[in-house]
């Protein structure tokens, strides 16, 4: 591309603008890191109060212990059907035979798309007409539908991109429609079956909106955070955050990392 | 294929599930904004007057338009920071694009809480903002003008709002031909006028998409007008959260709620149509 000083004074400026913007998307990470091994009174960095410690004392705070095991349960779960639901989903809406495919996908969009305070109020009147006890199960319904759509679209992408010939030559050479299934599908789409049920864990593990209307006196920790917010974060919760971001950072990363196009990009 | 029978069945068995959790809940929901409360009893009565209460009322009618306009803000700013930064990712080559694609997405998955949180202490009288401003002269004295108003909700939201708007937009740059970029060079356009009638048009479809989902996103969140919004920054979102809690009418949040549903239906039909129609 031909790049005239027009052009390189817009790139140094939007440069600038990223990398100022960037700054402050990461804030959150840098600042409960440096919150959770030092004091800082007046913005002043205390370095003599340095220390570790609260990475080992934070195991000790069973309200928040107690909500990260309730984050992992709900994530692990809700990925898990999520996942399961989306290859079922996704193998009906690319079977010749399916009815109602537009409706289908329509609905297994919709509580990503919507609002999530709408979602969560929808499941929140459903669960008290049912007479469902809100908790853990109500909280995974949630996530599960929030998450369907992402899962549902990496399996179809993948699905969609298999020759037709291998199932026909599966079949040709006498595999049953299980044995397709088993030895042809489901390896082929095993990757994105992986990247859904990452993207789905982090997704799960963040959620906040639909959880808030759901969990009754469940706390996840993202809710259990968020009543500590009143009050301020002490370094055992800034030293938990860090943890946390660099979990989910991990997770996306991984997730991207599948993602990836094999091939090179389109160069000049 | 099966005959039109076992299809049935099939479908039926596939779409259980999904009906259960996602339709039924929609449409109880729906069912509960046409009913009324009464000492704690949902009464079906299969009534509009939620929905003439609510836009009977100019104190919920004003603080859903405000909260309307507030979402516009929301989208205009993020537009404004966020199409340059795309296009800056796209302006790079190979390695350092998707290096830097990654770097803006990775914002996504951390906790939205913990943003708040940090971009609370931020704006706050003691925040980074404050002192930076007061060290830089810009102001003699540390402002609260940063927290606690509309104005904190508008940043907040785009903060947390952005790498949605980036994401799309770059994505549709991506999809630009290399060769019309060379072939406007050709013919004799500068960068800007190629960056006007080839680059700008050929996004608009991404840059639709981001500012639909900053929309829909900032319209139904209650939780940061709540942390960071003060007395003033008053959303509808908020409104509706209460009327579960301690409020305790269910029925009349789930109308103002439909009314949400139905304003984030309507964008998302219109911004179909017109990214639809956009693609060449």
């Amino acid at each position: 591309m031909l790049r005239t000083r027009g052009d390189r004074i817009a790139e140094y400026a939007a440069g600038g603008l990223t990398a100022l913007v960037l700054l402050v998307l990461y804030a959150p990470i840098l600042v409960s890191a440096v919150f959770s091994v030092v004091e800082i009174r007046r913005g002043e960095i205390l370095w003599e109060t340095f220390t570790f410690r609260h990475y080992v004392t934070l195991w000790s705070n069973a309200s928040v212990t107690d909500a990260l095991v309730n984050t992992a349960i709900v994530a692990t779960c809700s990925a898990g059907i999520a996942v399961a639901l989306a290859v079922l989903l996704a193998l009906y809406t690319e079977w010749p035979g399916a009815i109602a495919r537009t409706a289908l996908t329509l609905l297994i969009y919709l509580p990503f798309l919507l609002p999530p305070i709408v979602t969560g109020l929808a499941l929140l009147v459903a669960s008290a007409n049912a007479g469902l006890d809100r908790g853990l199960f109500t909280i995974v319904i949630g996530h599960t539908i929030f998450v369907l759509a992402v899962a549902y679209r990496l399996v179809l992408t993948r699905l969609q991109a298999l020759p037709p010939t291998l199932i026909e030559a599966s079949f040709d050479l006498g595999a049953s429609r299980w044995q397709t299934l088993r030895y042809v599908l489901l390896p082929h789409l095993a990757s994105s079956i992986l990247t859904g049920a990452l993207l789905a864990l982090t997704l799960s593990f963040d959620e906040t909106l639909i959880s808030s209307f759901v969990a009754g006196n469940e706390m996840t920790l993202p809710l259990r955070l968020w009543a500590m917010m009143r009050v301020g974060f002490t370094p055992e919760i800034n030293a938990l955050v860090t943890l946390v971001l660099l979990v989910s950072i991990a997770l996306a990363l991984a997730a991207a990392s599948l993602l990836r196009p094999k091939g090179e990009p389109e160069e000049d | 294929m099966p005959r039109t029978g076992p299809r049935w069945l099939i479908f039926a068995a596939v779409a259980a599930l999904p009906a259960l959790v996602i339709l039924v809940p929609l449409g109880s929901f729906l069912a509960m904004s046409l009913a009324h409360a009464e000492k704690h009893q949902i009464i079906y009565d299969w009534t509009l007057r939620n929905y003439a209460s609510f836009l009977g009322n100019w104190t919920y009618l004003s603080t859903f338009l405000g909260t309307l306009w507030l979402c516009l803000e929301v989208v205009l700013l993020s537009l404004i920071v966020g199409y340059p930064i795309a296009w800056y990712i796209w302006r790079q080559k190979s390695w350092k694009r998707y290096a830097l694609l990654q770097i803006a997405a990775l914002p996504l998955f951390m906790s939205y809480i913990v943003k708040l949180y940090t971009l609370r202490s931020m704006l706050g009288l003691n925040g980074l903002v404050n002192q930076a401003l007061v060290s830089l002269g810009i102001l003699e004295q540390p402002s609260q003008v940063f927290l606690y108003n509309q104005r904190a909700v508008l940043i907040t939201m785009t903060v947390i709002y952005l790498p949605y708007v980036v994401l799309p937009i770059f994505l549709s740059l991506e999809r630009i031909p290399r060769s019309l970029l060379h072939a406007s060079t050709d013919l004799g356009a500068g960068g800007w006028d190629t960056f006007r009638r080839v680059v700008l048009p050929l996004s608009v479809p991404g840059t639709i998409a981001g500012a639909l989902f900053a929309f829909v996103l900032a319209l139904g969140d209650f939780i940061t007008p709540q942390m960071v919004g003060g007395t003033t920054g008053f959303t509808i979102g908020r409104v509706i959260f209460s009327q579960f809690g301690l409020a305790f009418d269910w029925p009349f949040g789930a109308a103002m709620a439909a009314i949400l549903l139905l304003v984030a239906l309507l964008l998302i039909v219109t911004a179909g149509y017109a990214a639809s129609r956009r693609r060449v």
